[in-house]
Parts: structure tokens; sequence; C-alpha cells
């Protein structure tokens, strides 16, 4: 029995410790955000924006913020949106993703870019996945602790990031013609997939968020199997699902001009495409605020100048 | 999912060790074996095949061997002395060709897997200079995790029954659990049929003090491993996988801080293998004991990778050194060399076969046969200069466990070892000769610290982690070196200042670990041979 | 029993071998002291000592190598 309750205090200290040194490196990491390189970045960002300014928040892997630039859609539309996206993002990571950005926001819509959903990494990775995630999440130290390495190395700024979006000048030509050629196939969704989405379902719900599926405008990506299986999904759930794959020539979208790698990524001509067309649609069907006058979001202006100067040099 | 993962740590481990409490004691193995060989399944798939293989011809051999032995007994019940020697005679015969077949199928299947593209590369290479056409072409073939490691075990149980050291067992599942037991199947030890059997199949309850003791070695494994070996995979792999560009001091630093990896990532292995056994009750034999402490090359091999080293020391140096060559030139030297030589002569016959294995049982590579040899001959010179320098150090009245004279020693060992691992892990001999040699070009030892070193991928945080972790290792080690275990020492000291340790190396893998953004998973390096 | 110590004193004569008990486990005889010491029992007692007899137990001491000897010449 002593022993026992020598176990339980051990594994209690244990705990408080961990949390302790959790909250704290948080903190710290939110306040360094802008020096702390990686794909868990977006963690820290999000909960560094002002609380409940937000009125889009973007999930999904890198076809996420290589196709919606928040800045655009805010002069075009005054809609306060923001991508969470990472490079390779996995379910579990888009769940607790959009938990911590929900915990602050009250976000009208929540974008899923949709290639995330047949990410299949194999039982094992996708339970360790599904250990892991919650315990970065409950734990942060666990995801930032590479932050005492600042300490030695000095703070290095990452490349500018607007709102989640990078912007990627570069142009490499897509050239191989129709790639959603119409099938009757469907392609299978993973498990684990199907489980994170109905709890994503549920935590937009609670929040009283909106959940649009979007596929991004990607040939190497996507295919008609996919579309089917999304297109069913969405009816399934009574989701909002908009391929933009199907609708290359109302963008306007040229895959001479508009591709980053070949057809995989959006360079920042295509993502205006995108993003234009998107804060459209979003404001008639969503009936989205406009901030732009609103002086609680001046930082949002000033940001935009800044964003206009670079794209202004990119596009050069 | 191998050792260092957390998946296995947090979830495997805990899952095992509930199972296997809840069962009735003499079940308890079963479910060792389960867990066995899901794990094995986990890893290799349908590979197991090659695994269950093994085990059962192991198993069959084992039957066989021991009822010759038994026949054997029976006959010489009636017999006087003379006939005694001639069943004798006659069942050792018959043992020994039952023990060749059983050895022989175990290794084909080994040549197969691991050296099958070797000699088709090599063979082809001589027929072509004789324009002739080999009529075999490279596979690829994917190797069960661990066959280097059980193929051994599973030779070691075979001789030490047909030597009658043990008898065979009759379970054949508990035959397969003793080959395939989960922590040590895909690094070793390798062990002997008397080290773990009883304690694999005992059953034992779980206890505090087991637990606790398994995962504080486990923890201080993911240290080693987690801290220093990932962190220095990146420039090692910068600077091997792209030698020809780099020369001097660079190369310098490659080889020792390969060494430093493979040290810190295999013993590291190890720690948390010896643990996850100790959390059953378990106790699996070491396989390392302080190697940089070692005066000499013979030395360090005696306390770097020992199951190894015993294994090639029981199977296959004795057994040369009792043949009848080996007998015969000690007749003949006595007559007409001298003892000098003799010895020199017993050394050279019984030590080749052992470093040539040792070379080849890493893998198939001219660098690793390299590398066996190196070894070889540095050993077979300390023998042959031994008595010289005895004298000389007496002469000059060097006091030989003076402190300078073992720095010097251990100073010396350290070259060997690092020129050692520098072929050791050259992608092949003509890339480690030409390293070992671009190491004298240009060698500037400015290159330590005029940032040269910060070019490979490791920032001056990095460095520190590395150096920082090193520090803890060696003290533990010099610890150990003066006798007792640091926890075991710990025991001793009062409940807040162990618990304090605890913390600290809990938390010291949490927060200098090499793992998240901005880092990449290591494989196990002795996973793949 | 003194013909054994005899043959170890010529190995090493820096040891006590009447009390030592730890020859193998206490790397006082390495393995090629061991190969030594076999090769001059079996010229001296007439026996054949095969590899499975080589485990630290047989040669730890002076006494327990005097066993071994003892049970090799009765078989």
């Amino acid at each position: 029995m002593k022993t026992v309750k020598r176990v339980i205090l051990f594994f209690v200290i244990l705990a408080v410790l961990l949390g302790a040194s959790s909250a704290w490196i948080h903190a710290e990491a939110v306040k360094l955000a802008d020096f702390i390189p990686g794909r868990s970045r977006p963690f820290l960002t999000i909960a560094a924006e002002k609380k409940e300014t937000l009125d889009l928040v973007v999930v999904g892997d890198s076809e996420s913020y290589t196709s919606v630039s928040p800045m655009q859609m805010w002069k075009e539309q005054g809609i306060a949106g923001y991508i969470c996206g990472q490079p390779g993002q996995k379910i579990q990571e888009t769940y607790y993703m959009l938990k911590t950005a929900l915990k602050e926001q009250s976000p009208k819509v929540v974008v899923l870019e949709t290639n995330l959903m047949f990410r299949d990494p194999g039982p094992i990775k996708n339970l360790q996945s599904t250990i892991a995630e919650p315990a970065r999440y409950h734990f942060p130290l666990l995801r930032f602790h590479n932050l005492w390495k600042i300490a030695f190395d000095g703070k290095k700024p990452g490349e500018p990031v607007f709102k989640g979006f990078s912007i990627r000048s570069g142009v490499a030509p897509f050239d191989s013609g129709d790639y959603m050629k119409e099938t009757e196939e469907v392609q299978e969704m993973p498990k684990a997939v199907q489980f994170y989405m109905e709890e994503i379902r549920e935590l937009c719900k609670r929040s009283g968020a909106e959940l649009v599926l979007m596929s991004a405008p990607s040939p190497k990506n996507y295919s008609c199997k996919k579309h089917n299986a999304i297109e069913n999904y969405a009816k399934e759930k009574g989701l909002t699902y908009v391929d933009l794959n199907l609708k290359i020539k109302e963008l306007g979208m040229d895959w001479q001009q508009d591709s980053y790698d070949k057809g995989d990524h959006l360079n920042l001509f295509g993502a205006q495409k995108v993003t234009a067309w998107l804060g459209k649609y979003l404001k008639e069907k969503y009936e989205m605020p406009d901030h732009r006058n609103d002086p609680a979001y001046e930082n949002w202006n000033r940001m935009e100048k800044k964003y206009a100067e670079i794209i202004q040099k990119a596009a050069l | 999912m191998a050792y260092h993962a957390a998946l296995y740590v947090f979830v495997f481990l805990p899952v095992c060790l509930v199972a296997y409490q809840s069962m009735p004691q003499r079940h308890r193995w079963k479910v060792l074996l389960g867990f066995s060989w899901l794990f094995f399944y986990l890893i290799s798939g349908k590979l197991i095949i090659y695994l269950i293989g093994t085990t059962l011809l192991t198993h069959y051999t084992g039957i066989w061997l021991t009822l010759l032995k038994e026949k054997e007994c029976r006959e010489k019940e009636q017999a006087d002395r003379a006939a005694k020697r001639e069943i004798k005679k006659k069942y050792q015969k018959q043992g020994r060709a039952v023990l060749a077949l059983g050895v022989i199928l175990l290794l084909a299947v080994l040549a197969y897997m691991k050296y099958y593209n070797f000699f088709v590369d090599n063979a082809s290479l001589i027929l072509d200079r004789l324009l002739l056409p080999l009529p075999l072409e490279t596979k690829r073939i994917i190797l069960p995790i661990g066959i280097s490691f059980y193929t051994l075990q599973a030779i070691g149980y075979m001789a030490d029954v047909y030597w009658g050291k043990i008898r065979a067992e009759e379970n054949v599942f508990r035959n397969a659990l003793f080959l395939g037991f989960f922590p040590q199947i895909m690094e070793g030890p390798i062990c002997r049929y008397t080290d773990t059997a009883g304690e694999l199949f005992a059953g034992k309850p779980l206890s505090y003090e087991n637990l606790s003791d398994g995962y504080v070695r486990i923890f201080w494994g993911l240290f080693k491993k987690k801290v220093i070996a990932d962190r220095l995979s990146v420039p090692v792999s910068a600077v091997f996988d792209h030698y020809g560009d780099h020369h001097g001091a660079v190369i310098a630093a490659a080889a020792v801080a390969y060494t430093i990896q493979l040290y810190m990532e295999f013993s590291g292995c190890m720690d948390i293998v010896i643990g996850s056994g100790k959390l059953f009750g378990i106790c699996l034999p070491e396989n390392f004991r302080q190697p940089f402490s070692a005066r000499s090359a013979a030395e360090f091999w005696r306390r770097w990778h020992i199951s190894l080293g015993t294994w090639f020391k029981t199977y296959i140096f004795y057994p040369v050194s009792m043949s009848g060559l080996v007998k015969k030139w000690n007749q003949f030297g006595k007559k007409h060399a001298g003892k000098y030589i003799t010895q020199l002569g017993v050394s050279a016959i019984a030590l080749f076969p052992v470093w040539l294995c040792n070379g080849l049982w890493h893998g198939a590579r001219w660098s690793y046969i390299f590398y066996g040899m190196y070894y070889f001959t540095l050993i077979l010179l300390g023998i042959a200069v031994k008595p010289g320098r005895d004298r000389i150090l007496k002469v000059c009245r060097i006091n030989e466990d003076a402190l300078y004279w073992r720095i010097i020693q251990i100073g010396k060992t350290w070259v060997i070892i690092f020129t050692g691992e520098l072929f050791f892990r050259a992608d092949g001999l003509r890339a480690g000769l030409s390293m070992f040699r671009s190491m004298f070009d240009g060698f500037d030892i400015r290159q330590f610290w005029d940032g040269t070193m910060l070019g490979f991928g490791l920032s001056r945080a990095d460095f520190a982690a590395i150096a920082a972790g090193c520090i803890v290792v060696a003290v533990v080690g010099h610890l150990k070196e003066r006798g007792g275990t640091v926890n075991g020492r710990l025991k001793k000291v009062p409940t807040p200042v162990r618990w304090c340790v605890y913390y600290a190396l809990i938390f010291a893998v949490l927060l200098l670990g090499a793992y998240g953004d901005g880092y990449q998973a290591v494989d196990l390096i002795y996973a793949g041979f | 029993m003194d013909k054994i110590l005899e043959i170890l004193r010529e190995i090493d004569d820096s040891v006590d071998y009447a009390k030592e008990t730890k020859l193998i486990d206490g790397h006082i005889l390495d393995s090629f002291g061991v190969i030594t010491l076999v090769s001059e029992l079996e010229d001296e007692f007439d026996i054949s000592i095969e590899a499975a007899e080589m485990v630290p137990d047989n040669f730890n001491s002076a006494e327990a190598i005097w066993e071994m000897v003892k049970r090799l010449q009765e078989n």
C-alpha cells in the first residue's frame, strides 16, 4: 500500500511539473512565435491572434496555404481569415489545430482543404499520431521543446508569413491535360480520417462554425475518384463541398503560369485566382462581415500594405 | 516500431505488461511469445515465417541430438570400458553429423539472404575478366528483422545441446520464445539458452522494484539515443555520404562523431532492451562495459558488443583452438619453433576465423571484411609485441597502473577505434581508403573552432546538447567502472534526491531530445546488420 | 594437483594459484592462457579436452581444473 501511494505521488508530481513547464513554455513560445521554425508554428501564431477576431479559419496540408491568401481576401472582401495549414498535415493534427484555433476564436466558416482526407500512413503511424497529438496538445512542452535552442543560437526570423499564407512566385508549368476524367470509381477514405472528420464536425458545430470542404486545384493530387469520394461524404453528412478542380475555366486557371511545381501546388498567381473566387463565394453564401473600416482591425490594413509591396516585387 | 519509438515504450510495453500480469503464472511465457511474434510481424510482416522456420529447425535438431545422447547412455550402461569408447566414438560421429546439418541449413539461409548479392557481384567481376557470362543476377532481398542475431542464438543452442551442456527443450513454443523474445530480437544481446531460459519461462509476477529499475534503464537508453546519437546522425551522414567534398579535420571529426553516434545508439538501445527485459524480471546479459576506457584493442572487444564477442569465443575461437590442426601445430611448434612462435601461430590460427566472421557478420561488404582484418592484425600484433614490450617497460621502470600511462594507452586505443569505425561506416572500402588518405590532406586544426563544424546541419545549441550528454554518459560510465550501478547507488540516497534525478532524466529526454520539428527520426543502425 | 600448479606457474608466475578462485571471471587467465593450459593438460594427463569443457567453472581455480582432469581421465 505504501508503495502504491509512493508511485501515485511520483506521477502526480511528474504531471504537475509537466503541466507547469508546458504552460510556461507555451506562453514563451507564443511570444517568440515569429522565430520558431517548422511545421508547428501555426499552433503558436493562431494562439497569438487577437481574441474573437477571425471570421474564417482554413486547415489542411500544403495545398491550403499555397492556395488561399488571407491578405488578398481582406483587401477584396474585408474578411479576416487565417490559414492553419502545415506541410503534410495529418488528420489528427487537423483536429488539434482546429481545437487550438477555436479556443479563442469563433469564425463563421471553417474551410478544410480535402487533400489530407486521403493521407494514409498505415495503422502503426496512425496509432502513433492518435496518441501523440493529444499528448502534444495537452503538454505543449512536447511540441515546443526545442525552444531552449534559441538561448544558444539566437533569434532567426523565419520567412514572412501573412496570416498563414506564404508567398511563392516561382513557376513550373503543368502540361499533361485533363486530370479529372469522369469515372464511377470511388477512392477509399482511411478509417482514421472518417473517425476524426466526425470529431471535426462536432467541434465546428459546438463553436457555431460552418464546415466547408474545399479541394484546391492540384492536378497532381486530385482525380475524379477522389472527387466522388468527397462528394459522397459531403452529401451523407450534409456538408458543403466545393471542388475547384472542376472550376478551372471559371477560375481562369492557366497551368502554364499558375503552377509552382508542375501541378502539385499553386504559386502566388494561382492562389490569387482561387482567393478571389473563394472570397466572393463565402461572402455571398455566408454573409461574411466586412471589417475593413473597423478600427479594431487597423493592424490588418497595415499588414495588407506590407503584403502588397512584397507581391508587387514578386510579380516583376 | 523500433525500441526507441514512443509507441513501443508507452503503449506496446504497458499493454504487454498488463496482459502478462493478468495471466496465471504458468501461462505468462505464452503472453511473451504472443507479443514477441506480434512485434516481429509489425516490423517484418510475412517474413516471420523465417523466424518460425528457424525455430522449428533448431528445436528438432536439438531434440534429435538429445535422443542420440540418451541412446548412447543406455548402450553404455552394459558395456565395459573398451566398448564404451567405441560407443562414444560412434555417437560422436552421428551427433556431429546432425549438428552440422542443422548449422549448415541455418547458415545457408543467412548466407543466401545476406551474401547472395555480394557473391553475384564479385563472381561476375571475376568471370567478366575471363569473358564468361554469369547466369545469376542480383536480387533485392528484404531481410527479416534480427536474422543475424537469432541465427547465431539458434546455432549456439544447437551446439550447447550437442556438447551436452543443456538438454533440448521439449516444448517447441518455449524454444520459439527463447529465439524470438521481442526485446532482444532486433539487436541482441545474443543470449545462450542458460542465460535467459529460466527467467523467460518462470512467469515471475511484476514487481515495483523491477518496473522502476526497468523504466529508469529505458529512459537512460532514450537519453543516449535521442539526445546524442540522433543529433550526430545529421553531420555524420553529411560527411560520409559526400566524402569527396571534405578533407582534413572534417574527416577526423566525422570519424569521432560516428563512433560516438554508434556507441550511444547501440548501447542506448541495449539499455532499452535490458530495461524491457527487467520489467518482466528477466535479466538479459550486458552488451557493453565502458568500451572507451579500454587500454588495448583486445580489451575494447571485451567491452564492446560483448555478446557477439562471447559468441565468437565460445563457438569459433575455442573449437578452433581445440581442433586437430591447432594441436598438431602445437606439437610441431614445440619441437621446432620455440614457445613464442608456437603461441603466436596458435593465436593466428584461432583468431583469423573469428575476425573474418566478425567482419562478415556485419554484412557482405569488403569494407566489413577489412574491418575484421584490421582488428585481427592489431590484436595479433599486440600478442606479438607483448614479450618485448613487457621487457622494455621493466627496463624503463614504467608502472603500468600509473595514471599517465593509462591515459596514453587509452588514447592509443581511441585512435584505433576511431580509425576502425571510419572504415566501418564508409560507403565501401574504396571510400574508406580515400577518406583515410584525405584526412591527412590539408589537416587544419583551426577547423574545429572556426565555424566549419557548424556547416553540417547542427547549430551551437546542438553541439552544447551533445557535449552535455557526453559528459553525463562519461560520468555515469566512470562511476560504473568503479563498481556497482548508478541506479544501485541512487537507491541509497534519500527519496527526494533520487526522484529529482529521475525527473531530471525524464525532462532531459523530453527537452533535449532530437525529435519533432527540424529532426528526422533515425532508424537503429544495428538492426540493419 | 601439484602438476597443475606447476603448469599454471609456467604460464604466469605472478599469481598464487593455490588460493585464487577467479582465474577466468577475474580476467587473470585470458583466452590464450587457457589454450596454452589446455594443450599442456592434454599432454600431461593424456586426456582430450573438448570445446564443450570451455566454461569458466572448469578453469576458475586449480582445484576446479584438477576436478575436470580427474573426470576426463575416468571416461
